[in-house]
C-alpha cells in the first residue's frame, strides 16, 4: 500500500465531497476551455483575415512616380535597394517592377510594366485587389524571360485591334518616339512584342496595361539597372510596421514607402486585445482552480491532521506523506478537468458564444461588434487542449497544495495524540 | 484464537534477539557510559536497560504561562517487561511517553533509547528511529480508516522498506496471533473497539521494535476488553519493553513495575528511593531478575 495508492483511496472517502469538489474545480476548468476556444477561434479568424489584409508596402524613388519616360517623374530606385530590402527581417517577398508609359490616342496613354514572370501582376492604383485574370491565351512564364513577349489588358488590346482569337500571331509595336504631355520620347528603335495573352481586370485603367518580362523591359527601354516600384510583402500584418520602420532606416531618403500600416495596426491591435482578454480569462480560471484546491487541501489536512501525525509516529517520511496528499490533489484536479471538459463538450459552444458576447465584445472596438455572432466557437479537443488540461491540473494541484504541504511537513507526530 | 495460533504466539509476539547489544558504548553521548544506562539498584544489575533518561525536562509556553510538563526526570527502564506510568490527568505521563518515543523533544536533559541518544537528532533521524525502535499504541487506536486491518498492519513495514510479500505474510501472522485472522479485510469501522486495539497492537509489533509505548490503550474500552488488551500487552512484554500510560490503578497493578508521576516529577510510595531510580513495584519486579 504505497502512499500514492493511499492518496488514490483517500479521494473516495467522501463521495459527496468529491462531487462538490468536481463541480468547484470543473467550473474553472470549463471557463479555461471556453477561454481557450475563444482565443483559438479568434486566432483562426485572424489567420483568415491576414490572408486578405494587404501586407504589402510599395517603394518608389523619393518624390517620383518612377516611370522611365514620365516627365519629371523618371527617377527610379537604385538596383541595390532590392538586396537591401531582402535583408530586412520579416520580409517575405520583394518584387521589382519597371514601368513606362506609352501614348494611345488624344491625351490618353497606356502603362507598360516589366515584371519577373513569377511575380504578381499588379495594376497601377489598384494594388493586389485588381490583379488581372487571363481571358485569352496564357500568362507569362519563366520560359518567357528575355523574350519579346507580353500579355495585354483587354482595353489596350481593343485599342490595338487585337482580338482573343488572334493570340499567338498577334503583335504590338512600341514606338518610343511618340510623346504625350507627360511622356517624353526615348531615342530607341521601335520594338515589336508578341502578345501571348489578354487579361481582364474589371478596371478601365487596369485594362490599359501591358506586362512583359522584366529583363525584356530592360533591353527594350535601355534601363540596365534600377527599379521603378518595389513591392515588399511582410510575413504578417503584425510585422508590417516593424518592416516599414526597418526599411526606412535601411534605405534612408532614397525611397518613398506607401504602407497600409493603419489597417495592419488596427487588425493587430484588435486581435491582441481579444487574445489578451482570453488569456486573462485563462489566468482567472487557473487562479480559481488554485484557490479551490487551496481550500479543499487545507480542509483535508486539518481534518486528517491526526492521520498525518499517526503516519509520522509510525515512521513515514515527510516526502512519502506529501506524495500521498499531492496524488489526491492531482486526482481531484483531474476529475475537475474531466467534469469541465464534459460540460464544455455538452454546452461549450453556445456558452462560449454567450461569454464572448457579454464578457469580451464590450471591450473591443466597434468594428468587432459582430464578431461574437460570426466567430465559430465550437468545442474542439485536440492534443493542445489535452496538454492545457494536464498542465493546468499539475499547476493547480501543486500551487494549490503548496501551503498544505508546508503544513504537513510542519505537523508534529504529536497530532496523532491530539486525535484522542 | 485456536490452538495452532497459541502454539506460534511466542515466536511472533516476542523478540528472539538480544537487544542488550543495541545499547553500545559508541552510541552514547559524551559523558554517558553504557553503565549509566543501567539501573543502579541490585535488582537491575544483571538486566540491560532500554531507556535511560537523565534530568529530562519539558517546558511549554502557553501565552504568558510557563508549563513544566516534565521536571528533571531520571529514569531507567530495563529490557523486557511491562512498566505502567501512572498519574492523574495533566501529571506529565503522556509527555514523558512522547519524549521517550521521539515524538517530542525535551527542553533539557538526555534521552537514550535502545542505545541511541535522541538529543541532537534531526527530524528525519527521529522518524527513522520511531520506525525501527518504537511501536505506538494509541488510546483512540489511530487506525487509518480507509485501510483494512491487514493494510494497517502492513503500513509501518512499508515505511521500513519491507518487501510486499514479506510484510503481507508478517501482517497476516500478527493479526492471527491477536485473534483477528478472520478480520483481515475489515475496515476499522467494521471492527469493535477491542478488535481495533488489537489491530493497533499488531501494527505496533510490525517492525519488531524493542519498545512498545501505549498511551491509555484501554481508555476507550470497556473493563473486560481493557483487561484483555492488558493481558495481550503483558504477554508482549515478556521479550520486549512495554510502557503503558494509564490512570487506572487496577490495570497498572498488572504491570511488572509502576512509575508514578505527579506535576512532571516521578514520585513514589517509597519516598526514600533514589530520584533517578524510580520505585519498583516489588511484587512485579521478579520477572526482571
Amino acid at each position: 500500500m504505497s502512499m500514492v495508492r493511499i492518496g488514490v483511496r483517500n479521494l473516495w472517502r467522501s463521495k459527496l465531497r468529491l462531487v462538490l469538489v468536481a463541480a468547484l474545480i470543473g467550473t474553472p476548468f470549463f471557463l479555461l476551455l471556453v477561454m481557450e476556444s475563444i482565443g483559438d477561434a479568434v486566432q483562426r479568424q485572424t489567420d483568415v483575415l491576414k490572408e486578405s489584409v494587404n501586407n504589402t508596402l510599395q517603394l518608389r524613388a523619393r518624390g517620383s512616380m518612377g516611370h522611365v519616360n514620365m516627365v519629371g517623374n523618371e527617377d527610379i530606385l537604385p538596383q541595390d535597394a532590392l538586396a537591401k530590402v531582402k535583408s530586412v527581417d520579416h520580409v517575405a517577398k520583394a518584387e521589382p517592377y519597371l514601368l513606362a508609359m506609352t501614348p494611345t490616342e488624344g491625351h490618353n496613354f497606356a502603362m507598360v510594366v516589366g515584371v519577373d514572370p513569377d511575380d504578381t501582376r499588379r495594376l497601377e492604383s489598384h494594388g493586389e485587389a485588381g490583379n488581372p485574370k487571363i481571358i485569352a491565351g496564357r500568362d507569362l512564364t519563366e520560359a518567357d524571360r528575355g523574350k519579346r513577349v507580353a500579355i495585354i489588358g483587354q482595353g489596350f488590346a481593343k485599342w490595338a485591334g487585337l482580338k482573343p482569337q488572334d493570340i499567338g500571331q498577334a503583335t504590338l509595336t512600341l514606338d518610343f518616339k511618340r510623346t504625350h504631355p507627360v511622356i517624353f520620347a526615348l531615342d530607341r528603335p521601335p520594338v515589336t512584342l508578341t502578345i501571348v495573352g489578354i487579361y481582364a481586370s474589371g478596371y478601365v485603367f487596369g485594362d490599359m496595361q501591358l506586362f512583359m518580362p522584366l529583363d525584356t523591359f530592360r533591353e527594350v527601354y535601355g534601363v540596365r539597372e534600377g527599379i521603378s516600384w518595389l513591392y515588399v510583402r511582410a510575413d504578417s500584418a503584425e510585422h508590417l510596421p516593424a518592416v516599414e520602420k526597418e526599411l526606412r532606416a535601411t534605405l534612408g531618403n532614397v525611397a518613398d514607402i506607401i504602407s497600409p500600416t493603419t489597417v495592419a495596426e488596427f487588425q493587430t491591435t484588435a486581435t491582441r486585445a481579444v487574445q489578451r482578454l482570453a488569456s486573462s480569462g485563462i489566468a482567472l480560471a487557473a487562479a480559481l482552480m488554485v484557490i479551490v484546491i487551496f481550500f479543499v487541501m487545507l480542509l483535508v489536512v486539518r481534518e486528517r491532521a491526526w492521520e498525518i501525525g499517526t503516519f509520522k509516529a509510525l515512521g513515514a517520511s515527510n516526502s512519502g506523506i506529501v506524495i500521498g496528499f499531492l496524488t489526491e490533489a492531482v486526482l481531484m484536479c483531474a476529475i475537475g478537468a474531466l467534469t469541465g471538459a464534459l460540460l464544455f463538450a455538452l454546452g461549450g459552444g453556445p456558452l462560449a458564444q454567450l461569454i464572448f458576447g457579454l464578457g469580451i465584445t464590450p471591450f473591443l472596438p466597434a468594428h468587432y461588434n459582430t464578431l461574437a455572432s460570426t466567430l465559430a466557437l465550437t468545442p474542439r479537443f485536440g492534443p493542445a487542449t489535452l496538454g492545457i488540461l494536464i498542465m493546468a491540473c499539475l499547476f493547480a494541484a501543486i500551487a494549490g497544495s503548496a501551503w498544505s504541504i508546508r503544513q504537513i511537513i510542519r505537523l508534529s507526530p504529536m497530532e496523532a495524540i491530539r486525535h484522542e | 484464537m485456536n490452538k495452532t495460533d497459541t502454539s506460534d504466539r511466542g515466536t511472533l509476539l516476542t523478540r528472539p534477539r538480544n537487544h542488550a547489544r543495541a545499547v553500545g558504548r559508541e552510541s552514547l553521548p559524551a559523558g554517558v557510559s553504557a553503565k549509566d544506562c543501567r539501573p543502579t539498584t541490585t535488582h537491575y544489575l544483571a538486566v540491560p536497560s532500554v531507556i535511560a533518561l537523565r534530568d529530562v525536562s519539558k517546558i511549554y509556553q502557553r501565552g504568558a504561562q510557563v508549563v513544566k510538563a516534565l521536571d528533571g526526570i531520571n529514569l531507567t527502564v530495563p529490557e523486557r517487561g511491562m512498566v505502567a506510568l501512572v498519574g492523574a490527568s495533566g501529571s506529565g505521563k503522556s509527555s514523558l511517553l512522547h519524549v521517550i518515543g521521539a515524538m517530542d523533544r525535551p527542553t533539557a536533559g538526555e534521552v537514550i533509547v535502545a542505545g541511541q541518544s535522541l538529543s541532537a537528532r534531526s527530524e528525519a533521524s527521529l522518524t527513522s528511529f520511531r520506525r525501527q525502535t518504537v511501536g505506538f499504541v494509541f488510546q483512540s487506536f489511530n487506525l487509518i480508516p480507509n485501510l483494512d486491518a491487514l493494510e494497517n498492519v502492513m503500513l509501518p513495514m512499508e515505511f521500513n522498506g519491507v518487501a510486499r510479500d514479506a510484510r503481507r505474510r508478517r501482517a497476516k501472522e500478527l493479526l492471527s496471533r491477536v485473534g483477528l485472522a478472520q478480520r483481515l479485510n475489515h475496515k476499522p469501522r467494521e471492527l469493535s473497539g477491542g478488535e481495533q486495539q488489537r489491530v493497533a497492537i499488531a501494527r505496533a509489533l510490525a517492525n519488531d521494535p524493542p519498545l512498545i509505548l501505549a498511551d491509555e490503550p484501554t481508555g476507550n474500552l470497556d473493563s473486560k476488553t481493557g483487561q484483555m488488551i492488558y493481558e495481550l500487552l503483558k504477554e508482549i512484554a515478556t521479550e520486549r519493553t512495554v510502557i503503558v500510560v494509564t490512570h487506572a490503578e487496577p490495570l497498572a497493578q498488572l504491570a511488572d513495575r509502576i512509575v508514578y508521576i505527579k506535576d512532571g516529577r516521578l514520585t513514589s510510595h517509597d519516598e526514600s528511593a533514589a530520584p533517578h531510580d524510580p520505585p519498583l513495584n516489588q511484587e512485579r519486579s521478579k520477572p526482571y531478575v
